[in-house]
């Protein structure tokens, strides 16, 4: 199952931005407005969220979409 | 060519409230800010909190890594910029300038580091990290020109205003926002002063009155948080655009004891008050109030009332002296600002705030302490504040009516 809906809450939740105002598949730094501070520590609430630990190699990721790809690989890897 | 520096804006966010003249109000009632905090604590805590709505100044998005000590000055310094009555792009951005006090950064951000069970925040050192508050200000009103932090301890703002009141008057800026923040009331920061031996103690229900400076039985100061700024402008500039002044900074001066790093020392002081009045032209009876460092510690006091008696000579009867920290707290790298902003108050209203829980003056703190029932000061023209900071620097704001 994909946490896209998941992530849109958290990000509601953290940021107060509406799922709505959000297109999962636009850049959140340019659309969002997340500098790269503000999605360091997103990807850190991510981690505490669904207790996982997120690669570093992935931190270019731009989308909500490709973020939620990620974190369903890392999700599915945990339960494997 | 040398500038008047004139005082046009002033911004706090206190224990008080975020309002200059309710702050000063409160001050000149003598009512204490002080409260019991932690009671999980092994010892009793007392401490000058600000209830602070992040939310009037940030979104929840803009408070990615900023440190509270980082709101309330963004907050403090806004305030201070629109009581000058100015935007934010009334001036060339690359001749404004932030000159910022901080002692010890984003205490919150440590602490949460240190408590997170391993856990710790990417932001915790963008968050801590001293010059943060003044990098926030200059984002938030674009200042394009110098953004100082000094870390100063006791003295950080006081000295910042005295450094923005110099690239004033050489013309350097036109424009500086000038003061400080601090918050650092969390319990490990709490328990660290508690161990210095230099906080106040006090019974069960008696915190508010835990601060007595220069009384025979003064334990210690508070802690206290919060932010205040200045707007400095030249004298023409601020005539040009029809500005209120508060008062001209008329003198500063700084020095160092170089003798001890945390005992105080009078010849230094001494220093920096001949200092001060040299550079305003201004003689010691010229001088009508002194808001006082003042921080009630059984050595402190003592070194600061020698220090005005070796200086005022003769003439020490005529200057009245009040320390406020008894009832806003040490606000520490926000001391020097907040407490210059309530001496430029004092000088624009003609009312000095009182010395609180001074019941028995102590004899070897002999001085004109300002009285509760005595706070008008109708012929004053010139008002002084002293921060005398661990580390042995010294720094003595003169104000003059403008």
């Amino acid at each position: 199952m994909s946490s896209l809906k998941e992530l849109q809450d958290l990000i509601h939740e953290k940021y107060g931005i509406e799922p709505s105002k959000l297109d999962p598949n636009a850049s959140m730094r340019e659309t969002g407005g997340l500098d790269s501070l503000a999605l360091a520590e997103f990807l850190f609430a991510i981690e505490d969220h669904f207790g996982i630990t997120m690669p570093d190699e992935d931190a270019n990721i731009d989308t909500l979409t490709e973020l939620a790809v990620l974190v369903d690989k890392v999700r599915a890897a945990k339960t494997a | 060519m040398n500038h008047e520096v004139c005082v046009t804006g002033l911004g706090v966010v206190a224990p008080h409230g975020d309002e200059p003249g309710t702050l000063f109000q409160a001050l000149l009632d003598g009512q204490s800010a002080i409260r019991p905090i932690f009671p999980e604590l092994p010892r009793p805590a007392a401490a000058a909190t600000v209830a602070f709505d992040e939310t009037r100044w940030f979104t929840k998005l803009q408070l990615a890594g900023v440190d509270r000590v980082s709101q309330l000055a963004v907050a403090a310094a806004d305030l201070a910029l629109r009581d000058a009555g100015l935007a934010a792009n009334d001036a060339d951005p690359e001749r404004m300038g932030v000159y910022a006090g901080c002692g010890m950064g984003g205490a919150a951000a440590l602490e949460a580091a240190y408590r997170g069970n391993g856990r710790v925040s990417p932001l915790t050192i963008p968050a801590f990290m001293p010059n943060a508050p003044a990098a926030h200000v200059a984002m938030r009103q674009r200042v394009q020109g110098p953004v100082l932090t000094y870390s100063i301890a006791c003295a950080s703002s006081s000295v910042a205003i005295a450094e923005a009141a110099k690239a004033i008057r050489r013309g350097e800026v036109d424009m500086a926002i000038a003061g400080g923040s601090e918050a650092l009331i969390v319990p490990g920061v709490v328990l660290a002063w508690q161990a210095m031996q230099t906080l106040a103690s006090f019974q069960p229900g008696e915190a508010a009155g835990a601060v007595r400076p220069f009384a025979s039985d003064r334990s210690g100061f508070a802690l206290g948080e919060g932010a205040a700024f200045l707007v400095l402008e030249s004298a023409e500039r601020a005539r040009g655009r029809g500005a209120r002044s508060y008062a001209t900074l008329a003198g500063w001066g700084l020095s160092s004891d170089a003798t001890h790093l945390t005992k105080p020392d009078a010849p230094g002081q001494a220093r920096a008050l001949r200092q001060a009045l040299r550079q305003a032209g201004l003689a010691p009876r010229d001088v009508g109030y002194c808001n006082a460092h003042g921080t009630a510690t059984r050595i402190g006091d003592v070194v600061e009332r020698n220090a005005l008696a070796n200086v005022w000579g003769n003439d020490l009867d005529s200057l009245r002296v009040s320390s406020t920290k008894a009832l806003h707290g040490h606000m520490l790298g926000a001391a020097g600002a907040i407490e210059a902003l309530v001496t430029v108050l004092a000088l624009h209203h003609r009312q000095l705030p009182p010395n609180a829980n001074c019941s028995e003056v102590d004899p070897a703190c002999s001085l004109n302490l300002v009285a509760q029932h005595d706070t008008g000061a109708p012929a004053i023209e010139a008002a002084m504040s002293n921060s005398f900071a661990f580390g042995g620097t010294n720094s003595v704001l003169l104000f003059r009516r403008s």
